[in-house]
């Protein structure tokens, strides 16, 4: 039983691994199913095969996916969105109580914050998933940047910095949202290759069809789906 | 298909000296697939069998890695009999030539060191 833990965290480390070095599904379902085979005919503990998780996946070399592709598949589409969803939720309030929409420079600082942090994400992402705190710290000054945010808010147009009708910002805002998340989901759709395949069975292993639509709603749709359920409290609260 | 696991292995020479296996190991592993596909844990214990130590997973594994990528051996995930399938390595007609070059290389090398070794002679500096 203390194998099976063990022997499960080096295998979700390698996957891991392998991940953060953009080898394909397939490919890191080949290593898996490799080295599940070899334990069980050895009756060895995977870190006592194979040594640590992350020198095996170095020590593989497999193909790899260029390095900078990720950051124009995955990163430049979440950074619009991302951005799209802040300016919607600064612009839904002040709709909803057709108000304009009062910004001041301090809150475009703390806006813009996230922002920075996600465009930076290249130079950290890997010191970000392999230590738990880098990303609990990440969180937290996203997080205290939206509710510094929300303080600094002017309270009246004397106030402001700017003064702006809601509306087209809540429309432009919601259409690139909508149309990102339609953008993204089409092209994942068609790439199988970031499933892990068993090629013992060439299924995904850990997911079916309804996971997978599952995971495609919750991660392309996301700020479409938050600014959703901003909308529908800001009426409500109203 | 029945697979059938090979003779436990022997520990007969299991303290080579690990730089000696880190050279030798390619065309070994190469030299154990000549007689047909075969599967991870099937060449580490023939390796052991034939008094070369215990090579682990994360040697043997990256090294057939490569050899794949080289285009020395092919790949093929054969199913089980009642179980996981298994993955078999067999060599290509580039593998089997490379492994035959290197062995001969090989046999050369040692016979050059067999000889040295056995005659007791060594250079020395002539000093006039």
């Amino acid at each position: 039983m203390m194998q099976e833990t063990t022997d499960k965290k080096w295998f979700d480390e390698l996957i891991l691994e392998l991940r953060l070095r953009q080898v394909r599904g397939d490919a890191i379902g080949d290593t898996v199913a490799s080295a599940r085979e070899l334990l069980s005919d050895s009756g060895q503990g995977a870190e006592e095969a194979f040594g640590p998780a992350r020198n095996y996946a170095a020590a593989l070399e497999l193909p790899t996916a260029p390095r900078n592709e990720w950051v124009k598949k995955a990163l430049w589409p979440l950074l619009l969105s991302l951005l799209a969803f802040l300016l919607f939720s600064q612009a839904v309030a002040s709709w909803v109580s057709s108000e304009a929409m009062l910004v001041s420079p301090a809150q475009v600082a703390f806006l813009a914050t996230p922002v920075v942090a996600m465009a930076l994400l290249p130079l950290y992402i890997n010191a970000a998933i392999r230590r738990i705190w880098v990303l609990i710290a990440l969180v937290a000054i996203c997080a205290m940047s939206g509710l510094l945010s929300a303080v600094a808010t002017p309270a009246t147009q004397a106030d402001a910095w700017l003064a702006l009708n809601p509306l087209p910002w809540l429309v432009g805002s919601a259409t690139v949202m909508v149309l990102l998340s339609i953008a993204i989901t089409i092209r994942s759709w068609g790439n199988d290759g970031e499933y892990i395949t068993d090629p013992r069975s060439n299924t995904t292993p850990r997911s079916g069809t309804g996971t997978k639509i599952l995971t495609l709603i919750i991660t392309n749709w996301i700020f479409p789906l938050l600014a959703l359920a901003m909308l529908g409290l800001a009426l409500a609260l109203r | 298909m029945t697979v059938s696991h090979p003779e436990p292995p022997a520990s007969e020479g299991a303290d080579w000296p690990s730089d000696w296996l880190r050279a030798t190991l390619g065309f070994f592993a190469l030299h154990a697939l000549s007689a047909g596909p075969s599967y991870g844990y099937a060449i580490i214990s023939e390796l052991e069998r034939n008094g070369f130590g215990t090579v682990k997973g994360g040697t043997l594994y990256p090294l057939l890695t490569r050899y794949e990528a080289a285009g020395l051996v092919t790949t093929e995930w054969r199913a089980g009999d009642g179980g996981p399938g298994r993955k078999y390595f067999a060599l290509t007609d580039r593998g089997r030539a490379e492994k035959n070059r290197l062995s001969a290389d090989w046999l050369r090398f040692t016979a050059l060191s067999n000889r040295y070794l056995s005659d007791g002679q060594h250079t020395k500096e002539v000093t006039t």
